[in-house]
C-alpha cells in the first residue's frame, strides 16, 4: 500500500502574463514526512505550495493526493478537499483584521458549506489558542497583537480543520528568532501529534536540520531534485 | 329707576278687577322653577316679565319660559353674574326688547342667532329721549347719546309685534307647532286690542287734561293715547326733595295737572303734600317686572281701570 | 447564511465611522424626497381641512389669500378692515350665518381672535374647563396657549401693545380667564378668544371710566354745555374690566361702524350659498371668498415647488449613490488580499460575493429604516413646522 501523500507528475506552471514557469517532472512525498522548500526568491516556492493545494491550477500534469487526482476534479471540489484536509499558513499571516483572534481561528468554518462551525470546534480553537501561547488573545482584534502572535494565530488558523497535509509558505519569515523557533516547534509538534505531512518554504538554513527532506525548487527548474 | 311695590295698596285700587281678571285669564305667574324638559321642550329666557308672560301665553307647555330677574328689581337695571349669563347662553331663544333696553346686554356676549329681537318690526318708531347728561371726549371727539325710550310694551300695538315676533321664532324653531303657536297668538292678540280699546276709552274720556308722570317710563302709552303728560323723576319709595317740589310747582303754573301717575304706591306723606297742591295720585304698574298678583293683562286693565276711576273723579259734573 | 450575516457584520461594526457615513447617506438620499412628500401631503392635508371647514368669509376687498390666512390662522397681517355691518348685512340675507372675526391684537405671541360665541360650535370646539365668555373682558384660551402660559380659569392675560411708542393708541387689557378649550389640532389651541366688542376695547372704540357727572371727575372735565360734558385727555380710563367697574363701560358711536377682518358666513344650504355668492359678485366695496379655492391656489405652488425640490433631491441623491458606490468599489480594491486570503482558505467566489452583497444590504437595510424613522417623525411633528413656515 502506498505511503505517498502527495505526487506531482510533469507538471508545469506558467502564470499568464509572465516568463516564469515551475517545472516538476517528478516529486512524490510521503506521509507524515517533514519537508522544507528552498530555493532562491522568484523560484517558484509559493507557486509549488499553491500547486499542491490546488489554489493554481497546472497547465499540464497531475497532482494526486492520497491517490486522488486533483487536477482532475472541478475547481468546487479541489476547494472542498483542501478547507478540510489542508492547512494553510502565509508568509504575511493574513490575518482578516476586522475578526477577532477566535473567530479568524474559526474562519474556515465559516467560508465553506461542508464545515459546521460547533461548540466543539471553538473549543478545539481554544485549546489550540492556547497551545500556541495565544490563548488570553482570543477577543483581541489581530491589529492589538505582535509579529509573532500574529503568526502564531495564522497557525492556530491552519490547524484547526485538523487537515493531514500542512503547507506553510514562510511562516517564520518576518518573526525574530525566538518566534521563529516557536512556531517552527508547534508546527512540527502539532504536525507529529497527527500524523500530518509538513511542507514548509523557507529562506532559514538554520531551520533545515529539523526536516526529514528538502527539496529545492530550483532544481526543478533545472529539472533535478536536491 | 327701582320702587318697592305695596301689596296692599295695589288689591285697594284695583284688587277686586284684578281678581276678577285673573280669573278671566287664570294664567300661572311666569318664570316657574326649572323642570325636567320634554326633548321637544324648547327654553326661551326673556329679559322683562311682558316678553316672559308673552312667551308664555304663545308657548304654552311647548316651551319653559325663564325670567331670573329677582321681583324687586327693575330688569333694566338688573346686572346678572356671569353665570346668570351663561344661564342665559343656555337658551334656545333669548327674547330681546331693544330699544337699549336691559344695560347688561351690551356688556354680555350671547349666540346671536339665537337672539330675537321682538322691536324689529317697530324700529322706526323708538321714541329717542331727550335731556339726561351726555359726554364726549375732546373739543371733536366722539360723544354718547342720552338714550331711547325702552317700554315699548305699554302700547298694546307695540306689544301685538313683540308678541308676533316671539310666536313668529317659536315657529321657526319648532315648524310642526306653528299652527299651535298661531293660534295661542291670536287669542293673545285679541286681549291685546281689547286692552287697547279699553286705554283708548280712558284717553278719550281724559282728552287733553293734563297729567303728570312721576318717572319719565310711559312714553309709549302717551304717545299712543295723545296724553297731555309731563315727566318727573320722582322715585315712589323716596320722599322729594324741596328743590323737586319746587320744581313740581314750577311746572303747575304752565302744565296745571291734577293728577299724577305713578308705577307704585308712593309714602302717605308725599300723597297728602300732593293732595294739598290738588294732586290725585294714581297707579299705572309699567309692568317691567312680575306684579306681585296677576298677569301683564291683569295689570294693564287694572292701571287702565285706575286711570279711568281717577279721570271721572277729577272731571267736572 | 447566518456565517455570511456575521462576517458581513463583523465588517460593518469594525469599519463603524465607515458604515455610518454609508448609512447615513442611504438614509438621506432616501428621506429627502420622502420626507419632503409626506410634509407636504400633511400639511395640504391639514391647511386643505381648515379651509374646507370655513365655507365663505366676507372681507374687505383685496388680497383673497391675507383673507384667508388672516381669518383661517391667525397669522400673516391683519387685513384692510370690514365693518360690523357686513356681518349684518349676511344676517339679514337670511342665507347664511355670520360669525364675526376681528383678530388684531396679540398677547405676547398668542393671537387674540374677537368673535362670537357661535365659534365654538361653528369649529366643533370643547371645553376642557370653564365657559365661554359671558361679558367683556372675559377670554377663552386654547389649549396649547394654556399649556404654555401656565394658565387656568380664574387667571389673567394682557394684550400687548401693538408698537413699543404706541401710546395713543391700542393699550394693554387685562383680560380674565374663563375658560380652556381641549386640544383641537388646529390653530384655534394657540389663540386667546374674546368677544368681538372686548377687542373693539383693546382698539380703543370703547372704554370704561370714571363717571364724568360726578364731582370727583371735574379735575377730567375739558368743559360743560348744558347737559353735555367733554372730556379731557386726563380722564382715568380702566385697562381691566371688573364686575365693579363694568357699567361704566361703553362704546361711542354706531357699532355698525366699528371694524372687523372678516365675517365667517355658514350658509344654511348649498342654495343659499350659491345665492351668497351672487350678491357679492359685483360688491365694489366687500369680497365673499371661498378658502378652500384660495388654499388651493396656494397648495398648488407649493405642490409646484415640491415637485422641483424633489427632482433636485433625486438628482443630488443620484450622485450620492454613484458616489457611494464608488467608495464601495474602491474599497473592494482595498480589500484584494483579504478576498484572495478566504478563497485561498477554501471560499468560493459566490461565498465571497455573498459576504459583499450582505455588506451592501445591511448598510441598505439600516440606512432605510433610518430613513423611515425619520419619515415618521416628520409625519408626527413636520407639519407644524411647515406650517410656521407657510404662513410667516
Amino acid at each position: 500500500m502506498s505511503n505517498e501523500k502527495f505526487r506531482l507528475t510533469d507538471l508545469r506552471f506558467q502564470y499568464g502574463d509572465g516568463d516564469f514557469a515551475l517545472r516538476v517532472p517528478e516529486l512524490a512525498v510521503e506521509s507524515g514526512q517533514r519537508v522544507a522548500v528552498i530555493g532562491p526568491s522568484g523560484s517558484g516556492k509559493t507557486t509549488l505550495l499553491h500547486v499542491i493545494a490546488g489554489i493554481e491550477l497546472a497547465q499540464t500534469g497531475s497532482v494526486e493526493i492520497d491517490g486522488s487526482n486533483w487536477t482532475a476534479l472541478a475547481e468546487a471540489e479541489r476547494r472542498a478537499l483542501r478547507v478540510q484536509r489542508i492547512g494553510l499558513v502565509f508568509q504575511e499571516f493574513e490575518l482578516l483584521e476586522y475578526l477577532r483572534v477566535l473567530d479568524n481561528i474559526t474562519l474556515p468554518y465559516r467560508i465553506h458549506p461542508s464545515l459546521s462551525l460547533d461548540s466543539t470546534c471553538r473549543d478545539r480553537a481554544r485549546a489550540l489558542a492556547g497551545t500556541l501561547g495565544v490563548g488570553d488573545k482570543l477577543a483581541r482584534f489581530p491589529a492589538h497583537l505582535s509579529h509573532g502572535e500574529k503568526q502564531r494565530v495564522a497557525v492556530c488558523r491552519a490547524l484547526i480543520t485538523e487537515p493531514d497535509l500542512i503547507l506553510a509558505d514562510e511562516p517564520t519569515g518576518n518573526l525574530d528568532p525566538a518566534n521563529k523557533h516557536r512556531v517552527l516547534d508547534h508546527l512540527i509538534d502539532c504536525a507529529n501529534e497527527r500524523g500530518s505531512t509538513l511542507v514548509l518554504v523557507t529562506h532559514d538554513h538554520d531551520l533545515l536540520d529539523r526536516f526529514d527532506r528538502i527539496i529545492d525548487v530550483k532544481s526543478f527548474s533545472e529539472g533535478a531534485d536536491a | 329707576m327701582t320702587g318697592a311695590r305695596s301689596k296692599l295698596e295695589c288689591a285697594w285700587r284695583g284688587g277686586l278687577i284684578a281678581l276678577l281678571v285673573c280669573a278671566c285669564s287664570g294664567e300661572d305667574p311666569v318664570g316657574r322653577a326649572p323642570t325636567e324638559r320634554e326633548p321637544d321642550e324648547l327654553l326661551v329666557y326673556a329679559v322683562n316679565y311682558p316678553l316672559a308672560y308673552f312667551a308664555e301665553r304663545i308657548a304654552g307647555d311647548l316651551a319653559e319660559v325663564r325670567f331670573p330677574v329677582p321681583a324687586d328689581i327693575d330688569p333694566a337695571d338688573w346686572s346678572p353674574t356671569p353665570g346668570e349669563i351663561a344661564e342665559f347662553q343656555q337658551a334656545d331663544l333669548i327674547l330681546l326688547n331693544g330699544a337699549g333696553y336691559a344695560r347688561w346686554l351690551e356688556h354680555a356676549s350671547l349666540p346671536r342667532g339665537r337672539r330675537i329681537d321682538t322691536w324689529s318690526g317697530f324700529r322706526d318708531r323708538l321714541i329717542e329721549l331727550r335731556g339726561g347728561v351726555s359726554h364726549a371726549h375732546g373739543p371733536s371727539g366722539d360723544h354718547s347719546h342720552t338714550g331711547t325710550a325702552a317700554t315699548t310694551w305699554l302700547d298694546p300695538t307695540l306689544a301685538i309685534e313683540q308678541a308676533r315676533a316671539i310666536a313668529e321664532a317659536l315657529a321657526q324653531a319648532r315648524p310642526p307647532r306653528a299652527a299651535a303657536f298661531r293660534k295661542r297668538l291670536a287669542a293673545l292678540v285679541a286681549e291685546l286690542v281689547e286692552l287697547d280699546a279699553q286705554l283708548a276709552a280712558t284717553a278719550a274720556k281724559l282728552g287733553d287734561t293734563p297729567l303728570l308722570f312721576s318717572h319719565p317710563v310711559y312714553q309709549y302709552l302717551e304717545r299712543r293715547y295723545s296724553l297731555n303728560g309731563r315727566s318727573l323723576h320722582w322715585e315712589p319709595d323716596e320722599a322729594p326733595d324741596p328743590k323737586m317740589w319746587r320744581e313740581l310747582e314750577t311746572s303747575l303754573e304752565d302744565h296745571p295737572a291734577r293728577l299724577m301717575i305713578w308705577e307704585a304706591q308712593p309714602p302717605a306723606g308725599t300723597t297728602r303734600r300732593l293732595d294739598e297742591l290738588g294732586i290725585r295720585a294714581t297707579i299705572f304698574s309699567a309692568c317691567a317686572n312680575a306684579p306681585a298678583e296677576g298677569n301683564f293683562l291683569s295689570a294693564m286693565r287694572a292701571g287702565a281701570a285706575a286711570l279711568e276711576e281717577m279721570g271721572e273723579l277729577l272731571s267736572p259734573p | 447564511m447566518r456565517e455570511i450575516a456575521y462576517l458581513a457584520w463583523c465588517y460593518l461594526s469594525y469599519h463603524r465611522i465607515k458604515t455610518a457615513i454609508l448609512v447615513a447617506s442611504i438614509a438621506l438620499i432616501t428621506f429627502l424626497p420622502a420626507g419632503l412628500n409626506v410634509l407636504v401631503s400633511q400639511s395640504a392635508e391639514e391647511l386643505t381641512a381648515r379651509a374646507e371647514s370655513t365655507p365663505l368669509l366676507v372681507g374687505a376687498k383685496g388680497s383673497p389669500l391675507e383673507l384667508v390666512l388672516s381669518s383661517l390662522y391667525f397669522e400673516s397681517e391683519t387685513p384692510a378692515p370690514t365693518t360690523f355691518a357686513e356681518s349684518d348685512r349676511v344676517a339679514e340675507t337670511g342665507l347664511a350665518e355670520p360669525i364675526p372675526l376681528y383678530v388684531r391684537f396679540r398677547s405676547r405671541s398668542y393671537p387674540i381672535v374677537g368673535t362670537s360665541l357661535e365659534y365654538f360650535d361653528f369649529r366643533g370646539l370643547r371645553f376642557a374647563a370653564g365657559r365661554p365668555m359671558a361679558v367683556l373682558g372675559e377670554c377663552v384660551v386654547g389649549a396649547e396657549a394654556a399649556r404654555e402660559l401656565g394658565v387656568h380659569p380664574g387667571d389673567f392675560v394682557t394684550s400687548s401693545p401693538e408698537g413699543v411708542f404706541d401710546l395713543a393708541g391700542v393699550y394693554p387689557l387685562k383680560m380674565s380667564i374663563v375658560g380652556v378649550l381641549a386640544t383641537a389640532h388646529s390653530p384655534d389651541d394657540r389663540a386667546i378668544f374674546i368677544d368681538v366688542k372686548t377687542a373693539w376695547i383693546i382698539d380703543g372704540l370703547g372704554h370704561g371710566h370714571q363717571d364724568l357727572a360726578a364731582p370727583d371727575a371735574e379735575s377730567a372735565v375739558l368743559s360743560r354745555d348744558g347737559d353735555r360734558i367733554t372730556a379731557n385727555a386726563s380722564v382715568v380710563q380702566y385697562n381691566e374690566i371688573t364686575a365693579e367697574n363694568i357699567d361704566s363701560f361703553h362704546f361711542h358711536g354706531e357699532l355698525a361702524t366699528y371694524p372687523l377682518s372678516a365675517v365667517i358666513a355658514a350658509p344654511h344650504s348649498e342654495k343659499s350659498r350659491a345665492l351668497l355668492l351672487g350678491r357679492y359678485q359685483d360688491d365694489d366695496a366687500s369680497q365673499l371668498v371661498v378658502p378652500t379655492a384660495v388654499m388651493d391656489e396656494l397648495l398648488e405652488t407649493v405642490l409646484t415647488v415640491r415637485e422641483y425640490a424633489v427632482a433636485a433631491v433625486a438628482i443630488a441623491g443620484s450622485a450620492t449613490l454613484m458616489t457611494t458606490t464608488l467608495v464601495f468599489l474602491l474599497s473592494l480594491r482595498l480589500r484584494r488580499r483579504e478576498i484572495a486570503t478566504m478563497m485561498k482558505i477554501g471560499a468560493s467566489r459566490s461565498t465571497v460575493a455573498a459576504v459583499l452583497i450582505s455588506e451592501v444590504a445591511v448598510v441598505l437595510l439600516l440606512g432605510g429604516i433610518l430613513a423611515a424613522g425619520l419619515t415618521l417623525a416628520t409625519s408626527r411633528f413636520g407639519s407644524a413646522a411647515i406650517r410656521a413656515l407657510l404662513l410667516s
